[in-house]
């Protein structure tokens, strides 16, 4: 059911309709991109809205070490989560180590066909067995403690004074393997062997994604970064689009799209040269509203310079024909057949429990947020520019990850242009955020629809993690 | 060449993102050559002696394959265990296509 079309009169006061069925005023974004010259695939056209309740929730979630070790078993351990690209592996060896909080797992091509994930762990006397996070190259495996070694594919390759283990076998004393399933170019691992294959997991996202695959991109820059805050406070603050207008002084967003599709899959989609200005008929002041921006402001404000609309043309359509064709010249990729809405809108999934993929081309970016080893109140945040590639031309060798500081700014990282002043802005309250969470009498409250999403988070995680703590 | 500088190889030898293990007044060296430029530095890893021209370029990381310790190839400085001590590494003049390194290390 549509329901943005009832509009609720007087956004001050208590709305008189059902909780979560209020929308803010003016056109949705459905409605936008129903009036695109190039049409939106038929995945961004669905609805599917969903009230959560609206209780507060305890900041606890966000600081106490004790919920923190609740994650560490009943979490990471069970979930399915993203290591890296396949372009990662190119080649028979290449090695990628993931940490996540007290766990660190070895990804690794064995051959062609075949990429396997092991614990980061000897199986003699238990020595983490590659240090560094990120990229290796090896064939094989080898112990620094005794040289115990292994073959690419965990069996044992050698174990020095042989005579004194005749209690060790391949079958007790290989690397011990986790769970490592592929989708859309990305190695995901489980370390729950008992899980649920990823493609159930992944739920909408295999048949949404389709209309726009992942696989064909290229990461053209990783910055990984040093949040001081929760990881799940840092993610949640990339999840909706009502901080626009206080944080970004921006007036997109306030009429944004968002969708639960499921327990693990959510989604919001946010117009790009085109806005609302009903939607913020109650926000302070008169910008952007009286008078609204002209479709001309808006063709500026997408970079789009020197070309003056005609009458009846609109930014949105002039600025995906222009990116349609120089971007689509300058990565030698055909673009003619993309819609207005992937070539510019913000569209955002996110799987459960700290992914998030945007298949849109002006904003093509993969998301990661993860505890900072094992400390409650920072995360590391990896942020991936995923650029389409020629239908002719091999994955290049990916980037190395650049690493920033929680003192260092986005900005210092050119390649990220535009976007390095809005990751400040986002990133900006989190130790302030972090600070309230410590000094309040109440938990924190959510709108009803546009934070539905990280209501959808924070149930499935208690579910998910209560049930993990039954099964154990 | 003067100031004890040695012609060892030409920039079209070494691909971008490759290395070049090169014999040199009785050690080995290894040519590298990063997107940041080329860079020579040992080519035995400080930590068990394996040939990290064994190994691989990623960025300005070079990888060894025995027990995944990694350095920076600007400068042999260890970037993971379980490696202690930097690499060698030694600088560089290019002129031209002629590269020509200097064998007293900067930090051997």
């Amino acid at each position: 059911m549509r329901v943005h079309n009832q509009v609720a009169q007087g956004m001050t006061k208590k709305s008189s309709l059902e909780p979560g069925t209020a929308r803010a005023q003016g056109p949705a974004t459905r409605d936008v991109l129903l009036t695109d010259k190039h049409a939106a695939p038929s995945p961004l056209l669905e609805e599917s809205p969903q009230f959560l309740g609206d209780e507060d929730i305890p900041f606890e979630r966000y600081t106490s070490q004790d919920y923190f070790d609740r994650e560490m078993k009943s979490l990471w351990p069970r979930t399915w989560q993203w290591a890296c690209r396949e372009e990662h592996l190119a080649d028979t060896g290449d090695v990628q180590v993931y940490d996540i909080g007290r766990y660190s797992i070895i990804i690794t091509r064995v051959d062609e066909d075949t990429i396997k994930a092991y614990l980061n762990t000897c199986t003699h006397r238990g020595t983490r067995l590659l240090d560094g996070e990120g990229s290796h190259y090896s064939q094989g495996f080898t112990c620094p403690f005794h040289g115990w070694s292994w073959h690419l594919d965990g069996a044992i390759r050698n174990i020095p004074g042989r005579w004194d283990f005749p209690h060790v076998t391949d079958a007790t004393h290989g690397l011990q393997e986790v769970l490592c399933q592929r989708w859309g170019g990305f190695v995901f691992i489980n370390m729950d062997r008992d899980a649920q294959p990823l493609e159930a997991y992944l739920g909408v996202m295999t048949e949404h994604f389709d209309a726009f695959p992942l696989d064909r991109r290229r990461i053209k820059l990783h910055v990984q970064k040093r949040l001081p805050a929760n990881w799940k406070a840092a993610q949640e603050a990339f999840m909706e689009a009502y901080h626009n207008f206080e944080t970004h002084d921006s007036p997109h967003g306030a009429n944004a799209q968002y969708d639960i599709f499921g327990k693990y899959v959510s989604r919001f989609i946010h117009n790009l040269g085109s806005y609302s200005p009903q939607a913020l008929s109650d926000y302070p002041g008169d910008k952007w509203r009286d008078p609204p921006m002209t479709e001309q402001e808006m063709l500026a404000g997408l970079a789009v310079e020197g070309r003056t609309l005609a009458e009846g043309e609109t930014a949105r359509e002039v600025a995906a024909q222009t990116i349609r064709e120089n971007l689509g010249a300058e990565l030698g990729v055909d673009l003619s057949a993309t819609s207005d809405s992937i070539i510019l809108d913000s569209i955002e999934y996110h799987l459960f429990p700290n992914m998030f993929f945007f298949p849109g081309i002006v904003v093509p970016m993969v998301y990661r947020f993860r505890p900072n080893g094992m400390d409650v109140d920072s995360c590391i945040f990896d942020l991936m520019l995923m650029e389409p590639l020629p239908d002719d031309e091999e994955h290049p060798e990916p980037p190395e990850p650049i690493h920033l500081s929680v003192e260092q700014s986005y900005t210092e990282v050119e390649e990220l242009a535009w976007l390095a002043p809005v990751y400040d802005e986002d990133t900006g309250n989190l130790q302030l955020q972090t600070q309230g969470f410590k000094n309040a009498f109440k938990g924190m409250t959510l709108g009803n629809y546009q934070e539905s999403r990280i209501r959808r988070i924070y149930l499935t995680q208690e579910e998910f993690m209560q049930q993990a703590e039954e099964r154990s | 060449m003067k100031d004890g500088y040695q012609l060892i190889a030409s920039t079209t030898d070494v691909a971008q993102g490759k290395t070049l293990c090169l014999q040199l007044d009785g050690r080995e060296i290894l040519l590298c050559h990063a997107k940041e430029g080329f860079f020579a530095i040992d080519n035995l890893c400080t930590h068990a002696e394996a040939r990290l021209s064994e190994g691989k370029l990623k960025g300005c990381k070079i990888l060894c394959p025995l027990h995944g310790a990694a350095f920076d190839v600007r400068d042999g400085s260890v970037l993971t265990r379980p490696a202690r001590t930097p690499l060698a590494s030694y600088p560089l003049r290019i002129e031209g296509e002629q590269i020509y390194v200097l064998t007293e290390a900067t930090n051997a």
